[in-house]
C-alpha cells in the first residue's frame, strides 16, 4: 500500500538532521533560481543525483525563510595546491614520497545542484546562502511536487523506484494521469542491451500499474510484442528475488508476484502445426494461442506490406478495390466466371482466371482489367503471395484465423505477442494490425479496457530517425500524438534514443534511461545533462534507472527490485522447449489441448494419409469452432476418405523390333 | 569576531574623519633586527650536522599555533588615526589520519589610537563603544607616519599575546605523546620555554647570534643539515632557551636565508639529544608545499594552514581588496 498523506491532517516535519552542507556562492560561481553550489565535509554521503534541501536562515520575526530542493548535477574536488609542480616539488619527484607527506592538504568537496523547486515559488529568486540538508521522504515528495497526485480524493500515483541517496530510502511516483493519458503520456526507456535492463524495467513497471492503476480511471491491460529470444515468454512464471529485492516490493507497496492474467499468442511455424515460440515446454506451451490470419487480416494492412517504390495511387486503388468489391462476395470475374474470395487460395485462383481471360481475350487487345492495368495487379499479386510464403504459419493460404480478443479484453491482463522468430515483413504486420486495432477499437470504446499499454522493443527498427516513412512508422507517430487521448499508450524502448524519430521520443511523457553508451551519451540528444550525470549513466548498476517526468524538473535516480516473473533465459533453462513434433503429433496434440477426451492414437489413424493442408484447414477450422466433441467435428471437417481407384491396366503393345540383349 | 564593527560609525558620527586605509605592514611581521649573541652548548663552537642518518622524531599528535593580525585606520581624529584592529590564534591539531583539525582558537578586537589627542566628541564615543582601546605611546602621536609604525607595535603585541595564552592554556590539556609547534620564538613564555614538548619555528632571521666564521656557517648550512645547538644570549624578559638552525631546501641559487629555519626547545639536555630527530622530522614537514604563500621555502605547511583558517575567519572587511583609490564622487 501507497502511504498517502492525509491533507486534513499532514504529518508533523521530522527532526531536522544536522546540516551537511552550506551554500556558497562567488561571482564565478553564483547561485541562481535554477542552480546553486554548496560544500560539504570531505566525507559525504551525498554525490550524483541527491536530492538536498536548502533552508533559508529565518528573519527572526517568527517566519521562516524560502526552502529551496534541488538534484546534484555535479561535483568538484579540489585541494590548495596551486600547480600541480608543487606537488612534484614537495614529493621531490617521488610519488612514494607524496604518499608519506605528514599533513593531508586541505581538500573541499563543492557540489553543483539544480533547482527541483522552491516554497514559495513566486518571487522566483536566486537559491538562498542557507544550510544543505539532506531531503527526507516528505521532502523528496515535496521536491518532485508528487504531492499533487499522492494525496487527495482520487491520487493516481504509480510507484517507479525507490530514489536512495545517503542512506535514505524514498519512494518516487509517477503520476497516472502524465504516465498514461490523458494530460501526457507514453514511456520511453534506451539503455544498452544486457546492462540498461530495460525490459525488467518495463515487467516491473508494468505489474506497479496493474496494482496501482486508479480505479476511477477504469480498467487496463498489456499487449506486450515479444521481438527477441525468450524475454517475455515467462510473465505468468515466478522468478528469483532476494530479500534486498522482497524490501524494495515492500517499500514500493507493489506486491511480489507474477502477472496474473497473461495470455500469449504466436504464429506456426512453416508446417502450421507447430508454434513459432520458445514457450513450447509441455507444461507450458498449453496457454500459448495461435496467431493465425487470413487474407482479409492481411488485405486490411497490404499497405505494411509495400515498399516505398510500391507505394502508388494505382496499387493502392487496386488493394482497394479486392477489399471492397471482391473479398468475402460473390464476384463475376467477367470471363465467366463467378468467384467468392475467401482465402488467399481463392484470390490466387480469380487471378490467374483474370489473366487467363485477359490472354485470350486480349490477343492484341487490351491489357487491362475493370481500369486496373495488368502491371498493377501483378505487383500486388506478387507482394500477397510473398506475404503468403515469407510468413507461412502467420498468414493462411487456407481456413480460417485466430486472433486476438478483439473486444474482449480483460483488465489487468498481459497479451503477449510473440513474433520473435517471424520475418520482418511478418513482424511489421502483426505490429500494425494489432496496434491499429487497438486504435480503433479503443477509439469506439469497445475493446474492453479502457487503457492499453503497448510495449515495443526495438524500437529504433520501427521508428527509426532516418530512413523511408513505412505505415508501421507512421502509424506510431499517430500514437505518439493522439494515443493519449485515446488511452493507447507506447512503452518503447531501444539502445539507442537518437536513433528513434524525435517526434516518438519527444512525445513521451516520461523518458527513463538505464546504463547508457557513451557515443550516445556524446549526442546532441544528451546536451543539457550534467558531465557528471552523463557518467553516471555511463556506468549505472543493474537495477538503476534515470528517470524524466513530467512533475519532476531535473531527472531522478531510482532503483527498482528485480521483476517478479522469471527472466526469459531462465525460464528457457526451467521450461526448455521442446523440439518440433511430427506433424500427426502435433495435430494430436492441439487436438488433446481442445478436448481431453481425445487419444492420440485416434487423430493419428484419422489423418493418415490425409494431405496436410486439409488436416490444417480442418484443424483450424476445430480450433476456432470450439466443439464439445472435437475429434468428431474434426473429422466431419476433414471429410471423407476418397479411395484411391487403382489404375488401369495398360495394354503393351509388342515392339516393331525385337530388343536384342545388347545393353548398349 | 567578537565585537561587531559598530563603534567605527559610533566614532566617525561623533566627527572622527572617515578613512579607509590597510598599511602593508599589516599583512604580516617584519623582520627585527637585533644582536643578541649565542653559546653553542653542543660541542665548543657552532658545528654542522648531518641529517641523513637521523631518525625523524614521529610523535603520534602534533599541534600546531598560529596567529594573525589585521588593522585598518577607520578614521582620523584631528590628525590622530584611529585603528581598528583584529588579533586571531590559532591551535590545529593533527592526529594519526594526518589531517589538521582545529581545537582551540581565541581572537581579539581592539581599537588602537591616542585617546588625548582625539576631539572630545570622538574620545567619548570611542570609550563609550565597548571596545578595548589600546593607546601608543605619546612620543609617537603627531607625525601620521611614526604614529602607524607605534600601532604596528601595538597590534604585534596583542597578537603574540593572543598566541601565548592560547599556548600556555593549551600546554596543560597537552596529551602525552603530543607536541606543539609554535610559529616563533618560544622565550617569550615561560611555560612554552620549559616545556619538554613545545618547539619554536622561526622563519625570520632578523636576529644575529654568531658573527665571523660561525655566523657563515649557520647561514651557508646546506640542504639536510643542522648546526649544533646553541643557546641564544637571553635579553629582556626572555628565558633561557636551546635553538638550532636547520636546512629545508638548498639556499643555493637562491638566497642564503632560503629554506632556512630556526627552532627553539627548552634548555635541557634531552633537547641536545633530540635536536637531530627534531629537524628531521620539521624537513619532514616540507610536504606539502605551503604554495603560493611567498614564504613557502620556511613556512611549514601545517602552520600556513592555520593562517589560512584564521584569514578565512577573520572580518572581511580588514582584508585588502584591489579596489581603486580614487577620490569617492559622492558623500
Amino acid at each position: 500500500m501507497i502511504e498517502r498523506p492525509d491533507p486534513a491532517s499532514p504529518p508533523p516535519p521530522p527532526p531536522l538532521a544536522p546540516p551537511i552542507g552550506r551554500v556558497v556562492a562567488t561571482e564565478q560561481k553564483p547561485a541562481t533560481p535554477h542552480q546553486f553550489h554548496f560544500w560539504t565535509a570531505n566525507e559525504t554521503s551525498i554525490g550524483i543525483g541527491a536530492i538536498v534541501r536548502v533552508e533559508e536562515p529565518g528573519n527572526g520575526k517568527g517566519e521562516t525563510g524560502k526552502v529551496v530542493y534541488g538534484v546534484v548535477t555535479d561535483g568538484f574536488a579540489y585541494s590548495d595546491l596551486a600547480t600541480p609542480l608543487h606537488d612534484v616539488v614537495g614529493a621531490e619527484g617521488d610519488p612514494a614520497k607524496a604518499a608519506e607527506r605528514p599533513t593531508v592538504r586541505q581538500e573541499i568537496r563543492l557540489w553543483t545542484a539544480a533547482v527541483l523547486r522552491q516554497t514559495p515559488e513566486e518571487p522566483l529568486q536566486p537559491v538562498p546562502l542557507g544550510q544543505v540538508h539532506v531531503a527526507t521522504d516528505v521532502d523528496v515528495a515535496q521536491a518532485l511536487r508528487m504531492d499533487a497526485y499522492l494525496g487527495g480524493a482520487q491520487p493516481t500515483a504509480i510507484p517507479v523506484g525507490l530514489y536512495t541517496s545517503g542512506g535514505l530510502e524514498a519512494p518516487v511516483y509517477v503520476d497516472a494521469d502524465f504516465l498514461l493519458g490523458p494530460e501526457a503520456a507514453h514511456l520511453n526507456i534506451s539503455g544498452v542491451s544486457g546492462l540498461a535492463t530495460k525490459t525488467s524495467a518495463v515487467e516491473f513497471l508494468l505489474s506497479s500499474i496493474f496494482q496501482h492503476f486508479p480505479p476511477h480511471k477504469g480498467r487496463v491491460a498489456a499487449v506486450c510484442f515479444n521481438v527477441k529470444g525468450p524475454d517475455l515468454c515467462f510473465l505468468d512464471r515466478p522468478g528469483t528475488l532476494d530479500d534486498e529485492d522482497r524490501r524494495r516490493y515492500q517499500r514500493l507497496g507493489v506486491a511480489p508476484e507474477p502477472f496474473q492474467q497473461v495470455r500469449y499468442f504466436a504464429p506456426f511455424k512453416a508446417d502450421g502445426v507447430n508454434l513459432n515460440t520458445l514457450r513450447t515446454h509441455p507444461d507450458l506451451v498449453g496457454d500459448v494461442e495461435p496467431l493465425v490470419w487470413g487474407l482479409r487480416e492481411v488485405l486490411d494492412y497490404a499497405e505494411v506490406l509495400l515498399n516505398r517504390d510500391d507505394i502508388d495511387a494505382k496499387a493502392d486503388a487496386f488493394i482497394d478495390f479486392l477489399a471492397d468489391r471482391v473479398v468475402d462476395k460473390e464476384f463475376e470475374d467477367g470471363f465467366g466466371g463467378v468467384h467468392r474470395v475467401v482465402t488467399f487460395a481463392d484470390l490466387e485462383r480469380l487471378f490467374r482466371s483474370i489473366f487467363d481471360g485477359l490472354e485470350l481475350a486480349g490477343r492484341g487487345g487490351g491489357d487491362s482489367w475493370r481500369t486496373h492495368h495488368i502491371a498493377t495487379m501483378r505487383k500486388v499479386r506478387n507482394r500477397l503471395a510473398n506475404i503468403s510464403t515469407r510468413c507461412k504459419g502467420l498468414v493462411t493460404d487456407d481456413g480460417p484465423s485466430n486472433d486476438l480478443p478483439w473486444g474482449r479484453f480483460t483488465d489487468r491482463t498481459v497479451y503477449v505477442v510473440d513474433v520473435a522468430n517471424v520475418d520482418p515483413l511478418g513482424q511489421d504486420l502483426v505490429f500494425a494490425r494489432v496496434v491499429s486495432q487497438l486504435r480503433e477499437r479503443l477509439e469506439r470504446r469497445d475493446l474492453g479496457v479502457e487503457a492499453v499499454v503497448v510495449f515495443v522493443d526495438e524500437l529504433n527498427k520501427y521508428a527509426p530517425a532516418d530512413g523511408p516513412e513505412t505505415y508501421v512508422k507512421k502509424m506510431l507517430l499517430d500514437i505518439s500524438e493522439r494515443g493519449r487521448y485515446l488511452g493507447l499508450v507506447l512503452f518503447g524502448a531501444e539502445q539507442f534514443r537518437s536513433q528513434v524519430h524525435r517526434r516518438v521520443v519527444g512525445n513521451a511523457g516520461t523518458v527513463v534511461f538505464g546504463r547508457m553508451d557513451a557515443d550516445e551519451l556524446a549526442t546532441p540528444g544528451y546536451q543539457v545533462l550534467s558531465p557528471a550525470t552523463k557518467i553516471k549513466l555511463a556506468t549505472l548498476p543493474i537495477g538503476e534507472l534515470m528517470v524524466r517526468h513530467p512533475h519532476f524538473t531535473q531527472p531522478i535516480f531510482v532503483r527498482f527490485p528485480r521483476p517478479a516473473v522469471l527472466r526469459g533465459r531462465d525460464g528457457v533453462e526451467r521450461y526448455p522447449p521442446t523440439a518440433d513434433l511430427p506433424f500427426e503429433d502435433a495435430v494430436a496434440r492441439q487436438l488433446v489441448k481442445l478436448d481431453r477426451r481425445v487419444r492420440p492414437n485416434q487423430v493419428k489413424d484419422v489423418i493418415a494419409d490425409r494431405r496436410e493442408e486439409d488436416v490444417r484447414r480442418a484443424l483450424a477450422h476445430t480450433r476456432q469452432t470450439r466443439p464439445h466433441d472435437a475429434l468428431a467435428h474434426f473429422k466431419k471437417q476433414l471429410g471423407g476418405r476418397v479411395a484411391a481407384a487403382p489404375a488401369a491396366a495398360r495394354e503393351s503393345v509388342p515392339p516393331l523390333n525385337a530388343i536384342s540383349d545388347e545393353p548398349y | 569576531m567578537t565585537v561587531p564593527g559598530s563603534w567605527v560609525e559610533a566614532v566617525v558620527a561623533a566627527g572622527a574623519v572617515p578613512a579607509s586605509h590597510i598599511p602593508e605592514a599589516s599583512l604580516g611581521r617584519g623582520d627585527v633586527d637585533e644582536f643578541i649573541g649565542a653559546d653553542p652548548v653542543e660541542g665548543g663552537e657552532l658545528r654542522v650536522e648531518p641529517l641523513s642518518d637521523a631518525r625523524p622524531l614521529a610523535p603520534a599528535a602534533v599541534c600546531f599555533l598560529d596567529g594573525i593580525e589585521q588593522w585598518r585606520v577607520v578614521g582620523y581624529g584631528g590628525i590622530t588615526p584611529i585603528v581598528r584592529a583584529h588579533a586571531a590564534a590559532a591551535i590545529r591539531r593533527r592526529g594519526p589520519e594526518r589531517r589538521l583539525r582545529t581545537v582551540a582558537e581565541a581572537t581579539a578586537e581592539v581599537a588602537i589610537t591616542r585617546l588625548d589627542r582625539l576631539p572630545a566628541g570622538v574620545r567619548r564615543a570611542l570609550e563609550g563603544a565597548g571596545v578595548r582601546v589600546l593607546e601608543f605611546p605619546a612620543e609617537e602621536a603627531g607625525q601620521p607616519a611614526r604614529a602607524l609604525a607605534a600601532v604596528r607595535v601595538e597590534v604585534q603585541r596583542t597578537r603574540t599575546a593572543l598566541e601565548r595564552r592560547l599556548g600556555e592554556a593549551w600546554l596543560r590539556a597537552l596529551a602525552a605523546e603530543e607536541w606543539l609547534v609554535v610559529d616563533g620564538v618560544l622565550s617569550d613564555s615561560a611555560a612554552l620555554s620549559e616545556h619538554p614538548r613545545a618547539l619554536g619555528v622561526v622563519k625570520s632571521h632578523g636576529a644575529q647570534y654568531f658573527e665571523g666564521a660561525e655566523l657563515e656557517r649557520a647561514l651557508t648550512l646546506a640542504d639536510g643539515h643542522r648546526t649544533g645547538v646553541f643557546r641564544p644570549k637571553a635579553r629582556g624578559a626572555r628565558r633561557d632557551i636551546y635553538s638550532w638552525y636547520v636546512r629545508l631546501w638548498p639556499w643555493e641559487g637562491n638566497d642564503l636565508l632560503y629554506g632556512l629555519l630556526r627552532l627553539e626547545a627548552r634548555a635541557h639536555p634531552e633537547t641536545i639529544a633530540l635536536a637531530s630527530p627534531i629537524a628531521a622530522w620539521i624537513r619532514a614537514e616540507r610536504a606539502p608545499v605551503a604554495t603560493p604563500d611567498r614564504r613557502w621555502d620556511r613556512l611549514l605547511y601545517p602552520i600556513h594552514d592555520v593562517e589560512t583558517y584564521l584569514r578565512a575567519r577573520a572580518p572581511r572587511d580588514l582584508t585588502p581588496l584591489p579596489a581603486s583609490r580614487l577620490p569617492r564622487t559622492a558623500s
